[in-house]
């Protein structure tokens, strides 16, 4: 039996509103998700970061070892795709580099002043339902890996960090 | 005293009458000696309304749904004109009301900002030209001038002039608003006279605080009280010039929320209820049809339903920004008539300089700069960012410096085709104007459809003072005004046309008008899109304007250009065609698009200064003045006093959040802020506290390379040390504010960073002796050319906004 890939999604904002109203749309959407967070910064720097608990956990596990670095800034264009890379990638390093009660501290290094960021991991099989609940995202990508738990999500994330990267430039 | 030579001015004063002897003694005095001119006896007051950025269709007046019950009150004592034309640009239509000649015979081809080397684009009005406010101060009007301007040359808008490029060096005695092209209507810098007074005090008012539209009624009503408390008979000229309805649409969240849901149908259903309603109240004939939308606007059954709110509240801010334009006016005329003087005032007032603006784009934007700083930023981005600046209920507020989408601008422009900016087509050059003065009048509340144009405003004004046109002013020769009076049609609604002939080009656009046909020929460019793939069709040796298309119109029979006729008619499109070329020549109009001759490789000289010096408390230093740090390598540096204690507060800042820069200190730290039109923010902090006592400070920005809103490394520097640092991956291109001005010790106005938004203006508590811009030399002359041609591209981009 075929294992079922596991999705991560990064959506980037300009709003904290925009990105907890897609957070709400995905915790609401009816299907299972691993885990999400939605971390934004304020003009003056202020981060706030909200996530469900299984995400935590599972951040903590299996992200930490985590240690390969990726461009966090799309090259300086002005259009509408590098603006949502800028602060979709920026989400993507939070989750990437650190997790748990340290997110608050990357972010500070990666979210833009007034961004935004969303990240959502979950079985693929529930792609169809939770993919659509992100509408406002700028800039949504999503990442797919297989494998084990905790190396499934580590792969998901980072195909979607290369995506949001690559996609952006 | 004997009527006096009024062909040349100034009025030359009689000879002495009297008798002066060696003493006293059998002398007479001739006390004629201290008056001064008058005007012919029952020159009437004057009071002229323009209304900035508005279409046909927006006045209830014509039809359209926002309320304006004071111009409608002075419509039905006065006369409705339905074919009345202006030049589809600010400053051509500005310059064309004041002088009573085509726009670009008197250097405004384009708009002030671009003083281009042509000598229908220097934006410098020839001396062979004076304008109307003098020639009626000269025959003893008092004149004055409230609100927007915008006919002073970017670069000149500072204590160096020159005046005479100014409101009073134009004849008005006194001028109360702003030089540039729009203003933040919550936080202007101001002009008085020849004066920047920067933001007014009351703008730290937060229980009252200062709104311009309120303050321009309040000033032009103190001004008429001024001269009637002096002199009781002495007529006045008053010039009412609105910074509502362009951009940024401010106004009080009150004042939007009328329209509350009044605009959730669209603008496509917009459009036909204002036509249904433009012909029961018969200012547009019952057999005009309403002519169809360009591709170039979305349908609104094609907007997103989760973003059709936030584009109904971009027009019901307009809608209430624009009614209380209507509201102001109308305490103006009600001041006037408590003095009793209403009846014995000419009233001229034209809803429109240009019609309705598109320079939203089709977005709408949170700050009108976005479009200017080539920030392309889809519907959704532009809701985010109002999101970050508090929703779409602060879409009024001083937070943000909102524009409206381009498809509320073409149902505002209701019955006809596009826009502002386009001079080939009504929606950019046919206004709505209503004139009241019962002296004249007999037929209250009837409609003129004579076709006229805003050059003949001038001339009118001068007819009904009994006021001739001067030969000469100053000792020189002036050339005739090319406009006609419409005088006649006050009286008698039979009236024969006065106007049969007219050319109209802004930005390569044209109209050739002639004995009821006309002549459209509009570039293919989208007005709101500046790209290079957008120019390039119109290069030197490339744009042939003779191949682009051609439409047709017979207006008596077709009000509302529905029918294009040109392909029934070659020979009347030839016959208009050469007939614009002698026009062209005639008026100074070539070449066509030197409002854009900067994109095609035509720039002026380099300014070779390179450093900047602002010592003291310099404040107010208008957008247009501030060094043009944009797209290459600078720095900052400020020579401080530091008391013992330390210090906080602001060393140098240009404009606010919404796009600037500021170096300041909080905390006991050196801080930088930069904010990329409010998208992106930057900023970087000293890791060590600011030592006291005379020191220097310093910001450089090394940029990546020297190209247009280049990235790069920011390093901030105590005393020639490094004390902290940061990247800014993208900086403003063009230009960061379109009034927002600079400040030596302090940030007046609207603050660039909101950490002390609640410490407004705050101010140094140390000294700052003295702030140097240095624009570093770039590695290359190429590099420096290439700055200096985008820095004119951006310039030229920006006047395009007008």
């Amino acid at each position: 039996m075929a294992k079922d890939p596991t999705d991560v999604l990064i959506g980037g904002y300009l709003s904290s509103k925009a990105a907890h109203e897609d957070y709400e749309a995905v915790l609401n959407c009816g299907a299972d998700v691993m885990g999400a967070v939605v971390v934004s910064k304020d003009l003056e720097g202020n981060l706030s970061v909200e996530q469900t608990d299984h995400m935590v956990k599972e951040g903590a596990e299996g992200l930490a070892a985590v240690g390969f670095a990726v461009g966090l800034f799309a090259p300086p264009l002005l259009a509408a795709t590098a603006i949502g890379a800028v602060v979709g990638a920026g989400a993507g390093k939070v989750l990437h580099k650190k997790s748990g009660s340290k997110i608050e501290e990357q972010a500070g290094e990666t979210i833009p002043l007034g961004g935004a960021g969303l990240i959502v991991a979950y079985k693929h099989a529930n792609a169809d339902t939770i993919e659509p609940s992100v509408t406002r995202a700028i800039k949504k990508v999503v990442g797919e890996a297989e494998g084990r738990h905790v190396e499934a999500l580590k792969g998901a994330l980072a195909d979607a960090q290369r995506k949001m990267t690559e996609e952006g430039a | 005293m004997s009527e006096p030579d009024r062909s040349s001015l100034p009025i030359r004063r009689e000879p002495f009458a009297g008798v002066a002897n060696k003493t006293l003694d059998g002398s007479t005095p001739d006390w004629n000696l201290i008056g001064h001119p008058t005007p012919p006896d029952g020159a009437p007051n004057v009071l002229l309304v323009l209304i900035d950025d508005a279409g046909f269709g927006n006045p209830s007046t014509f039809g359209g749904p926002i309320q304006t019950p004071n111009y409608t009150r002075i419509a039905a004592e006065g006369l409705r004109y339905n074919r009345f034309h202006v030049t589809a640009l600010c400053s051509p239509t500005r310059a064309a009301l004041l002088t009573g000649r085509n726009n670009h015979a008197v250097g405004f081809g384009s708009v002030g900002e671009f003083a281009g080397g042509f000598p229908g684009y220097s934006a410098s009005l020839p001396r062979d030209c004076a304008p109307l406010p003098r020639i009626l101060r000269d025959n003893g009007y008092s004149t004055s001038a409230f609100g927007k301007w915008h006919l002073t040359p970017d670069g000149q808008q500072g204590p160096a002039g020159p005046f005479d490029r100014w409101p009073n060096g134009w004849g008005f005695d006194y001028f109360y608003g702003f030089l540039a092209g729009d203003s933040g209507q919550w936080d202007p810098c101001l002009i008085e006279n020849q004066k920047v007074i920067g933001t007014p005090e009351g703008f730290y008012d937060e229980e009252d605080p200062y709104y311009f539209p309120d303050a321009m009624a309040d000033r032009a009503i103190e001004w008429l009280h001024g001269v009637r408390a002096q002199d009781a008979d002495k007529p006045f000229f008053l010039y009412f010039s609105t910074g509502c309805s362009h951009a940024p649409h401010h106004v009080a969240q009150a004042w939007a929320d009328r329209y509350r849901g009044a605009f959730d149908q669209g603008w496509d259903r917009l459009r036909e209820e204002t036509f249904a309603r433009q012909k029961e109240l018969g200012v547009v004939p019952a057999e005009a049809e309403l002519t169809p939308r360009d591709d170039a606007f979305p349908a609104w059954e094609d907007v997103p339903e989760q973003l059709k709110a936030f584009y109904a509240r971009q027009m019901e801010v307009y809608a209430g920004f624009s009614e209380n334009a209507d509201h102001n006016v109308g305490r103006v005329l009600d001041a006037i008539d408590e003095l009793g003087e209403l009846d014995d005032t000419v009233v001229i007032w034209i809803w429109g300089d240009n019609g309705a603006s598109m320079e939203g784009t089709v977005t709408g934007s949170f700050n009108e700069m976005t479009m200017q700083n080539g920030i392309p930023l889809t519907d959704e981005m532009q809701l985010q960012l109002a999101e970050r600046f508090g929703g779409m209920d602060k879409w009024g507020a001083q937070i943000m410096d909102p524009h409206y989408g381009a498809a509320w601008a073409w149902a505002g422009n209701t019955p006809f085709k596009w826009g502002k900016q386009v001079g080939s087509h009504l929606g950019g050059t046919r206004n709505p104007m209503v004139v009241r003065w019962p002296e004249r009048i007999t037929d209250a509340g009837a409609l003129r459809s004579q076709f006229g144009h805003v050059i003949d405003v001038a001339p009118t004004i001068l007819e009904l003072a009994g006021i001739p046109q001067p030969e000469t002013v100053d000792g020189i020769e002036q050339e005739p005004m090319h406009g006609t009076s419409f005088a006649a049609t006050l009286a008698a609604a039979d009236a024969p046309e006065f106007r049969t002939q007219q050319y109209f080009e802004t930005i390569g656009n044209r109209g050739m008008y002639k004995d009821g046909w006309w002549l459209a020929m509009k570039t293919e460019r989208i007005p709101w899109v500046v790209t290079p793939d957008a120019l390039k069709p119109y290069a030197p040796g490339v744009w042939d304007p003779d191949a682009g298309p051609a439409e047709l119109y017979y207006l008596p029979d077709d009000f509302t250009q529905a029918h294009d006729l040109a392909a029934e008619h070659p020979d009347k499109v030839q016959e208009l065609k050469d007939l614009f070329w002698t026009e062209a020549e005639r008026y100074k109009v070539l070449p066509l698009l030197a409002t854009l001759s900067t994109f095609f490789g035509i720039l002026p000289p380099i300014d070779q200064q390179t450093t900047f010096e602002f010592r003291g408390d310099v404040q107010n230093v208008l957008s247009g003045m501030i060094p043009r740090i944009y797209n290459h390598s600078y720095a900052i540096s400020a020579d401080l006093v530091v008391p013992e204690g330390g210090a906080e507060g602001v060393i140098v800042a240009e404009s606010d959040h919404l796009g600037g820069f500021t170096l300041y200190v909080k905390d006991g730290k050196l801080t930088h802020t930069y904010s990329m039109m409010g998208v992106f923010v930057f900023k970087q902090v000293a890791e060590e506290d600011l030592p006291t006592g005379e020191i220097t400070v310093r910001m450089e920005f090394a940029a990546d390379e020297a190209k247009p809103a280049t990235g790069g490394e920011v390093t901030l520097f105590i005393d020639d040390r490094p004390v902290g640092k940061g990247r800014m991956d993208h900086t403003v291109p063009i230009r960061f504010s379109a009034y927002a001005g600079m400040d030596i010790g302090r940030d007046n106005g609207g603050v660039v960073d909101l950490a002390y938004e609640d410490r407004k203006p705050f101010a140094f508590t140390g000294t700052v002796k003295k702030v140097v811009f240095d624009i570093k030399p770039h590695l290359s002359d190429q590099d420096e050319l290439d700055i200096h041609a985008e820095a004119h591209r951006g310039h030229a981009a920006h006047a395009l906004s007008g």
